[in-house]
């Protein structure tokens, strides 16, 4: 049974992936002009390759490794940096990410996920009501804002530690330096046990 | 009948002229094709829909492809083709079963799909289709029922594009002992049970447990596709080797 796992964890995704696009009202237009479009990605540390396929309505889910208009692989490290647009021709250069195909069909792939803004809370509001979803909306915002805050201040607490370290820690040509020494004084004491030896006999 | 000349073959564990199989099946296809979706998910509990999701991840199908989806019956396969290929592209579910082939048209239209299906009551032995048709023919727990297997697979081949490939995905011969009892058990004593209570026909859900056990088993199967002119002919078994899927190219 676990060798369908992938397709039924791909199953349940396109089907929740389906129900966020539906949310946005907007969505509709952009997928329009994404249509028959093939996207491929795979992370290094896994040996699926997740095939993303354009429809008009949905987005289409897939594993397989044959021909695609686009095809991304990165590892886990990386992922985080794709994000980043400038990040990217590093990323290529240091083979962190290999990209073949079209890389405009990925920029497209990627500006749709990035414009979608799922109404969730009209959603909600049919199961909960206006007032509990509006509760439960400023909750998730200051749940967010908490989180993103706490993201903060810990990158702000590591980058201080990490100048802090800095200081402390002594310039390569000291620690050469350092180390000359250690050698000289080795040296010397070795002598200086040959010396007694020879006094001793 | 009386003809002792008269070629035979096997309908489930009986053996039958080979003119009476068609009408046999049709007979157990009739009986069963309103209650065929809700019978597939209490059978398999609902397995048959990630052997076909499998099925399709293995088609690697592209947008504007043409597919042939044989014996397609109430059109689960084609239901995601449809969506796969999308408007340039084209899929054909073809069953030999007009029961069948109405309550899957029924079906898909019921899901909004009908630009891109065409519905065609065709025998898989002799398919009414152009040489060189289609990138993809999928066969989904058919090609048992088909009298003569070879010319079946001769005549998808002949339909199948160069590069084009079909998949077989049908019920096999399971791979552990312990399952293999296990199957038999289920096969032979609760699943006629579970067809006439959920379909109110026992007798078809019995054959059905019996064409399975005349069916190829992988390695036949394989073989038969290399026959056919299929390469690099490979298969997958899925659920223990309840069922496999086989894959073949035409070069």
């Amino acid at each position: 049974m676990l060798q369908l796992a992938p397709q039924l964890l791909c199953g349940l995704a396109e089907k929740a992936l389906a129900e966020v696009i539906a949310m946005d009202p907007a969505a509709a237009a952009r997928l329009q002009r994404l249509a028959g479009r093939q996207l491929a990605f795979q992370l290094t540390e896994f040996d699926w390759r997740l095939v993303l396929t354009a429809t008009s309505k949905s987005l289409l889910l897939n594993l397989h490794k044959e021909k695609v208009d686009c095809a991304i692989r990165a590892d886990l490290t990386s992922l985080k940096q794709l994000r980043d647009p400038n990040q990217l021709t590093h990323l290529i250069k240091t083979d962190a990410v290999q990209i073949d195909g079209d890389i405009q069909v990925a920029h497209q792939f990627s500006s749709f996920f990035q414009q979608l803004q799922p109404d969730w809370q009209a959603k909600a509001a049919l199961y909960l009501g206006d007032g509990l979803t509006h509760k439960l909306n400023r909750v998730l915002q200051q749940l967010s804002a908490l989180i993103t805050a706490k993201q903060q201040a810990l990158q702000q607490m590591s980058l201080e530690l990490a100048q802090d370290e800095l200081q402390l820690t002594p310039h390569r040509l000291e620690i050469e330096q350092f180390s000359a020494e250690v050698s000289q004084l080795h040296a010397r004491l070795e002598r200086l046990q040959h010396q007694l030896k020879s006094w001793q006999e | 009948m009386s003809d002792s000349n008269q070629k035979t073959t096997h309908f489930g564990y009986k053996t039958v002229a080979e003119d009476d199989k068609v009408s046999l099946v049709a007979n157990v296809f009739h009986s069963v094709a309103a209650k065929y979706d809700v019978m597939n998910d209490v059978m398999s509990f609902g397995i048959h829909r990630l052997w076909k999701r499998f099925t399709i991840d293995c088609s690697a199908v592209r947008p504007g492809q043409k597919v042939l989806d044989l014996a397609g019956g109430t059109g689960d396969l084609t239901a995601l083709f449809s969506k796969r290929v999308g408007s340039s592209g084209k899929v054909v579910l073809a069953d030999i079963n007009a029961s069948m082939l109405a309550v899957g048209r029924d079906k898909l239209r019921d899901q909004g799909l009908v630009d891109n299906i065409e519905y065609v009551q065709a025998n898989a032995e002799a398919l009414p289709f152009a040489d060189n048709s289609f990138d993809i023919i999928t066969i989904a727990f058919g090609l048992r029922n088909v009298t003569n297997k070879d010319a079946a697979l001769a005549s998808m081949f002949r339909v199948l594009k160069p590069g084009g490939r079909l998949l077989v995905l049908e019920f096999s011969k399971p791979q552990s002992e312990l399952l293999t009892k296990a199957y038999d058990f289920y096969s032979f004593n609760l699943l006629p049970k579970m067809g006439q209570l959920v379909a109110g026909d026992a007798e078809s859900y019995q054959y059905l447990a019996e064409s399975i056990r005349m069916h190829p088993d992988q390695a036949t199967l394989q073989q038969m596709m290399e026959q056919a002119g299929f390469a690099e002919v490979s298969y997958h078994n899925l659920t223990g080797g309840i069922v496999a899927l086989h894959r073949g190219y035409k070069f």
